[in-house]
Order: structure tokens, then C-alpha cells, then sequence
């Protein structure tokens, strides 16, 4: 976390230079080249399969990159496209399991139900939860380890709107505290408010990501982007 | 080495908790092995077959088979909402998944064979009186081996499309030798004889167990891999 580079709020936690990723035939990646500092917030925008859930799983080290370089410091948060929960257990069960799978102290899991909202639910079984009440427990449960960087896919989807209010909450308090923060989304405007750096991905090439644009300006460079793939 | 087996007792607790909530596994694995064993009793000629002969094979046949169901199982857990992904992101060693699933399996065998041993002895009137300790330590020796294998293979298949069909493909030849060897033991204690007198099979049964714990724990990263 020593690595300061210029122009940026913090050091580096994240650095990923000309990543690509093939499967089988079919190349998802290109030469993704992307750094993320301490205190920033990255979005992640593209069509349905640009390969966005696949970077987020390349950079989070569960699938391996088969060209380039990355290099990660810090601890490691992640909400992917799927909760990675146990639908047996209850909700403080879940993030109990996984605090003690890390050696982390079991409170945490409480305070985490409450800054989620789902300390009512803390003892139902997370079969019970609605898509809502789950995406929000896979959030808390990716914020057990108070990570440096906090990597998440698609993390407003299934939420209302207090949910995605209480969310963006957490991202910001995150971003305060000095955590990197990427989210891929479909809906910019869930994030705009936090002024992103913005990353457009198409065909598994990476466009920027271009620091602090408008939602207009955003919209307008996907446009340009996509229609022009 | 006290987060391997810390962390191993986490994974172990959890499956057990979680099994004893849903018991899906053990009741199914249960019935069957109670199927099993009262069909072959049923079904054998009593008068070409007495029942002590078709004892030994009638009991590996069907703990193997109720095993399979519990291993069937052992990985289901974790692929229903991705739970894998967040073990392997909390950072615990391969070692330590394999130690508490391999754990969880040997309680949740371990739990059909207690049950399975008394039907068995029912049914087939075997008479295991002061050989029952011996019986006992060939079905923990028998036991290890294949819940080693089961384990890495099902972590292997159950990712596959056909993950119910392949286990037992896969397993069943990495069977054959503790089974065999256990079938023999069990006829020599069902047939009043002293261990000692299969020492040769139970040499080769505990070789099994220690090649295939050492080689399962070994090689069981390589099915986290994608």
C-alpha cells in the first residue's frame, strides 16, 4: 500500500496491466489495463456480456488472467453475481461462519446486520430472504473483513429504494475511510452522486476509466461506444 | 497448523449443523441402506445361500452405495448461492476445506453405518458378539478411504452438468480395493476368526487409508481451480 501514484487521492491497491482472458476459443478480455488507489470509486459500465463479471472475478482472484499483470494490496471485499451464502443458515449464521473462517471477531457480524438493515432478519434462514434482503446480506458479508478494496457486481440489483439509498451510503462511508471501491452497474444514475471515475466495457476492451463526467457525459460515451462496436 | 484445523472445524461444524437442520442426506442415505440390505436378505435362494455367506458382501455393497448419496451431496451446500467463491476468498488453505468436508462426510457415513450396523446384525442374524470392536475398526478403516476419495471427487464433478451420474462413475473403481479388503475382514470376523487371520487385508486396508487421505488432501486445490 506504499505505492503512491500521481495525480491520484491514495495508494495504490489495485493494478492490473494488459489483463486478458480467454474461454476456450472465445477471448473475454483484451488488454484490460486499470489502476484503482485508496478512496477511489470506479464504475464499470457495458452491454450484457461485455465481460464485466469476468474481470470483477479476475480481479478478485478467482479466475486467473492468461495474459498480463495484477497486482493487489490491501484486503478484499466482494459482492458478485451470485451472494455466496448459505441458504440453510440464518443471516448472522452466514456472517458468523465467515468471520470465523477469517479469525475475525464474531460482533462484527451484528454491527454489519444493522448498517444493512436486516438485524430483524439476523435469525431467519437467507432460503426465506427476498432477492433484496439477500443481495443486502452478501454486502455485509463482503464488509466482515473491513477490506481496503471492495469489489462489487451488479450490487443494486433486486434492491428498493431505501436499499440502494442504504447502499450507496455504504459505498460513500467506504470511499470516506480510504477503501477502493469498483462497482459494475446498468444504472449509473444509482452512483452518479458519489462522481465516479467511469470505465466503459465493450467486447472486453476497457475504455477509461475517464475521471468524474456527468451522467450525460456518461451516457453519451456509452452511446458513442457501444453503437459504434 | 492451529488455522488448519481451526478453520477445518469451522467448515466440519457448519455442515454438520446444516445437515442436522435439513437431514436430507442421512435419512436418504439411511432408508436406502435399509432398502439394500432388506432386498439382498429377501431376495437370495435360503436354501443355496445361507444368509452368513451373503453377510459380508451384502454389507460393503450397501454402505458403499448409502455413502455415494451422502457424497453426492457434500458440495451441494456450497453451490446453491456461490458459497464456495466466499470460502476461497476468506483465505483458507485447500487443506483445511478438504480436513472439514472430508469431517463432515465421515460423521454423516459415520451416522448411516451406527444405524446401518444394528439392521444388519438384525437382519442376517450374524453373530459379531466379541468381534463387534474389530468390526467396528475395519468399517472406520473402510470408511476413511472411500469418504477420502468421495470427497475430492465430489468437489471434482460438482461443478458438472451431470455431477448425481459422475460421482459414482468416478468412485466406484477407487472402491474396489478397500472394499474387497473389508469383505474379507468381515467374513473373517463373521466367521469366528480373529483379525489376525485377514492381517494381510487389514495391512493393505490401512496402506489405502494413509495413500488415499495423503493423496486427496494433496491434490483436492486442484478442484478449486476453474
Amino acid at each position: 500500500m506504499s505505492d503512491q501514484s500521481p495525480g491520484s487521492p491514495g495508494p495504490t491497491l489495485l493494478d492490473v496491466e494488459g489483463v486478458s482472458r480467454r474461454f476456450g476459443y472465445h477471448t473475454v478480455l483484451h488488454d484490460v489495463t486499470l489502476r484503482i488507489s485508496s478512496g477511489d470509486v470506479v464504475v464499470l459500465l457495458g452491454p450484457n456480456g461485455a465481460g464485466k463479471s469476468t474481470l470483477l472475478r479476475v480481479l478478485a482472484g478467482l479466475l486467473r488472467p492468461h495474459g498480463g499483470r495484477i497486482r493487489r494490496e490491501g484486503t478484499l471485499g466482494l459482492v458478485g453475481h451470485r451472494p455466496m451464502l448459505y441458504g440453510a443458515l440464518t443471516a448472522r449464521e452466514n456472517l458468523q461462519f465467515f468471520s470465523r473462517l477469517q479469525g475475525i471477531n464474531g460482533g462484527r457480524a451484528d454491527a454489519l446486520l444493522d448498517a444493512v438493515g436486516l438485524v430483524g432478519a439476523g435469525d431467519s434462514r437467507v432460503r426465506t430472504f427476498s432477492q433484496g434482503m439477500i443481495k443486502r446480506l452478501a454486502i455485509a458479508r463482503a464488509l466482515l473483513n473491513d477490506p481496503d478494496l471492495l469489489l462489487l457486481d451488479e450490487p443494486f440489483s433486486g434492491l428498493d429504494d431505501h436499499g440502494v439509498d442504504v447502499l450507496r451510503g455504504v459505498i460513500e462511508q467506504r470511499r470516506d475511510t480510504g477503501t477502493g471501491v469498483v462497482v459494475v452497474t446498468h444504472v449509473f444514475g444509482h452512483v452518479a452522486s458519489l462522481h465516479p471515475r467511469t470505465g466503459i466495457l465493450v467486447g472486453g476492451a476497457l475504455h477509461g476509466p475517464d475521471p468524474g463526467e456527468n451522467a450525460d457525459a456518461v451516457r453519451a460515451r456509452y452511446r458513442d461506444l457501444v453503437l459504434h462496436e | 497448523m492451529s488455522d488448519l484445523v481451526s478453520a477445518a472445524l469451522t467448515i466440519a461444524a457448519k455442515d454438520i449443523r446444516i445437515e442436522w437442520r435439513t437431514r436430507t442426506a442421512v435419512i436418504s442415505a439411511l432408508v436406502f441402506a435399509i432398502l439394500v440390505l432388506s432386498i439382498l436378505y429377501v431376495a437370495r435362494d435360503a436354501t443355496a445361500v445361507p444368509a452368513l455367506a451373503l453377510a459380508p458382501s451384502a454389507l460393503w455393497v450397501t454402505f458403499s452405495f448409502a455413502a455415494m448419496i451422502g457424497l453426492n451431496r457434500a458440495f451441494l451446500t456450497e453451490n446453491e448461492l456461490g458459497a464456495m467463491d466466499a470460502i476461497r476468498l476468506s483465505g483458507v488453505s485447500p487443506s483445511a476445506l478438504f480436513l472439514g468436508k472430508f469431517g463432515s462426510n465421515l460423521a454423516f457415513v459415520g451416522a448411516v453405518e451406527g444405524f446401518g450396523i444394528p439392521i444388519f446384525v438384525l437382519f442376517y442374524d450374524v453373530p459379531i458378539g466379541v468381534h463387534l470392536p474389530a468390526l467396528l475398526l475395519v468399517t472406520v478403516m473402510t470408511t476413511v478411504a472411500f469418504v477420502s476419495v468421495g470427497t475430492l471427487l465430489s468437489a471434482m464433478v460438482v461443478q458438472t452438468r451431470f455431477a448425481e451420474v459422475m460421482l459414482p462413475v468416478l468412485l466406484l473403481p477407487f472402491l474396489i480395493p478397500p472394499v474387497v479388503a473389508a469383505v474379507h475382514l468381515t467374513a473373517v470376523l463373521l466367521g469366528g476368526r480373529p483379525l489376525s487371520a485377514g492381517l494381510g487385508w487389514l495391512k493393505l486396508l490401512a496402506a489405502f487409508d494413509v495413500a488415499f487421505v495423503t493423496l486427496s488432501t494433496l491434490l483436492f486445490e486442484a478442484t478449486l481451480s476453474e
